[in-house]
């Protein structure tokens, strides 16, 4: 599985008949079973991209490609997770679940055999035949993993899926979808602007510029010793993780001084 | 040691009321208005004749209550109802999702509805009478079109209103445009649906009643009618009465099958 993006620009008709320039020239793979994070400024084009790469906008300029093929509309290889709940609140936990398999009809049995797998995986099973109002912000969201992972897709797109949790709920994400990436050997290709998530959950993290979005850097956290924790506070405490931390920060501020001088 | 509570003044800003509270002052705007109304009687500051006792019109209502034809009538009212807003319901609703799903369509037929929708219904009743002759036509008729284009506007729009998100989560697993029509929109729209449906169910009764005044030999509006010709004000009253009544029947019934059809809705959230 390889996911390739090439010289990606996308302009968007802005106010007063003008465009606006979301993204520009951005380039980058993402490989097998890799957890690759989107790490930006919030309005750098981390969401434009994302939602490019799921087919849902195309790019003005480049291509995206998925083993080769390119991509010019959204598709079950690549599933999406939004930071907004999706979880249909007509459908119990199992149906969401099992929602995409219905969709290209998959036999009954199998439906509830790989959806209660995942229902598992995501620790929901005592609620696989609840509706979503019952459940918490955090339980929604892992409908929402369960529910793309079921579908089986090539490569698993999150943006900000964490971004509306309260701080502890957000840990244990971010924890339960370590574990997840272990156990399915799934890519992930995560959006989000919290620089501790994505050191913490990144194989690799592609940081982000702003006005327009280019990519301004290509960090691999080789503190980390080439695995993956599966406890955050492990992470925190190992050598190296502090010096990440302050370097991206100081990215972070170089974007927001540059924003203010130009201003 | 704890204060005892305060009694708060009951004009308090904002702060709630006990429920026993709460129903004790809605029963007495009742009271009070009956009151007036008996005293207005009583002390003879209106002709009986014109306005009869609370307790006349009651009595007059039960005894209606107890002939065959003022059920008649009612049965022929809320048939006109049953049917027209069935005929509406049939159109309206499937029109008014694919036209708050598909941007073209919604071009097509908006301009088209929202000129019919300014125009009173009831200024068709002339030509109805013409091209249906004196029958269920023209009720019916009225009653179609009263509704019919505003019902398709409100599931429109509620239609517009179901959440990008939905859909988008169904495309990236695989679902097709049909698909994501029958499994995404029609269930997320279909609760505000029967929102939309009783909202208009009301409407439904306003019509009904200027079609019946106007044109027809049956049904309340019709009896109400035939009431005045023999200065019956208490069975003019009761006539309001029944219908206030099924009026508010219909909107209870709404309610309670919005609850049981869509047990998932979480109302904590709205
Ligand atoms: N549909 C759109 N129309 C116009 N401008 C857009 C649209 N979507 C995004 N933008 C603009 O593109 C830039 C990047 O947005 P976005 O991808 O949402 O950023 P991020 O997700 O990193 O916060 C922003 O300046 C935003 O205003
Ligand atoms: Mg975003």
């Amino acid at each position: 599985m390889r996911l390739k993006l090439e010289r990606i620009g996308k302009t968007f008709p802005g106010p007063k008949g003008g465009t606006v320039e979301a993204i520009r020239d951005v380039s980058f793979e993402v490989g097998g079973n890799e957890v690759c994070v989107l790490l930006g400024p919030s309005g750098c084009g981390k969401s434009t991209i994302l939602r490019m790469v799921a087919g849902l906008d195309r790019p003005s300029s480049g291509t995206i490609t998925l083993d080769g093929r390119v991509i010019d509309g959204p598709g079950r290889d690549r599933g999406m997770v939004f930071q907004a709940y999706t979880s249909f609140d007509w459908l119990t936990v199992r149906q969401n679940v099992e929602y995409g398999l219905r969709l290209r009809g998959v036999a009954a049995s199998e439906r509830r055999d790989r959806a209660a797998h995942f229902i598992d995986l995501v620790h929901l099973t005592k609620f696989a035949d609840s509706y979503p109002k019952v459940l918490s912000g955090g339980m929604k969201q892992r409908v929402a993993i369960a529910r793309t992972l079921a579908n089986d897709p090539e490569i698993l797109l999150m943006d900000e899926p964490f971004g509306a949790l309260d701080a502890e709920t957000r840990w244990h994400m971010q924890e339960l979808s370590i574990a997840i990436a272990e156990e399915t050997g799934k890519t992930i290709l995560m959006v989000t602007h919290d620089i501790e998530e994505s050191i913490f959950m990144a194989d690799r993290i592609i940081f982000l510029s702003r006005h327009p979005g280019t990519v301004a850097a290509n960090i691999v956290p080789a503190f980390k010793q080439g695995r993956r924790w599966s406890r955050k506070e492990d992470v925190l405490e190992l050598p190296g993780y502090a010096e990440l931390e302050r370097d991206i920060m100081r990215l972070m501020r170089q974007q927001a001084g540059a924003e203010t001088e130009a201003a | 040691m704890t204060t005892p509570p305060r009694r708060r003044p009951l004009l308090t800003l904002r702060a709630p009321i006990a429920r026993r509270s709460a129903v004790a002052l809605g029963v007495a705007c009742w009271l009070l208005f009956f009151a007036i109304w008996q005293f207005a009687v009583s002390a003879g500051l209106v002709t009986e004749l014109l306005l009869p006792s609370p307790f006349k019109v009651l009595s007059t209502l039960v005894a209606l209550l107890s002939t065959p034809d003022f059920w008649i009538d009612i049965g022929a009212s809320v048939l006109r109802i049953l049917v027209s807003f069935a005929l509406a319901s049939v159109i309206a609703v499937p029109l008014g999702i694919v036209m708050g799903s598909f941007r073209a369509l919604e071009a097509f037929f908006n301009p088209f509805m929202a000129a019919w929708r300014y125009l009173p219904a009831p200024s068709f009743i002339p030509v109805l009478l013409m091209w249906f002759g004196t029958g269920e036509g023209p009720k019916i008729a009225l009653l179609f079109v009263g509704v019919v284009f505003f019902l398709i506007v409100l599931v429109m729009d509620y239609t517009k209103q179901v959440r990008p998100e939905f859909i988008e989560t169904s495309m990236t697993l695989g679902g097709t445009r049909g698909q994501i029509l029958r499994t995404v929109i029609v269930p997320a729209v279909l609760p505000n649906v029967v929102v939309a449906m009783r909202q208009m169910l009301a409407v439904s009764w306003t019509y009904l009643v200027i079609a019946e005044i106007v044109a027809s030999t049956n049904g309340i509006g019709a009896m109400m009618m035939r009431a005045r010709r023999f200065l019956h004000t208490d069975e003019i009253m009761a006539g309001i009465v029944v219908i206030g009544v099924l009026g508010l029947l219909c909107d209870m019934l709404f309610r309670i099958a919005h609850r049981l059809l869509f047990p998932y809705i979480d109302e904590s959230a709205r």
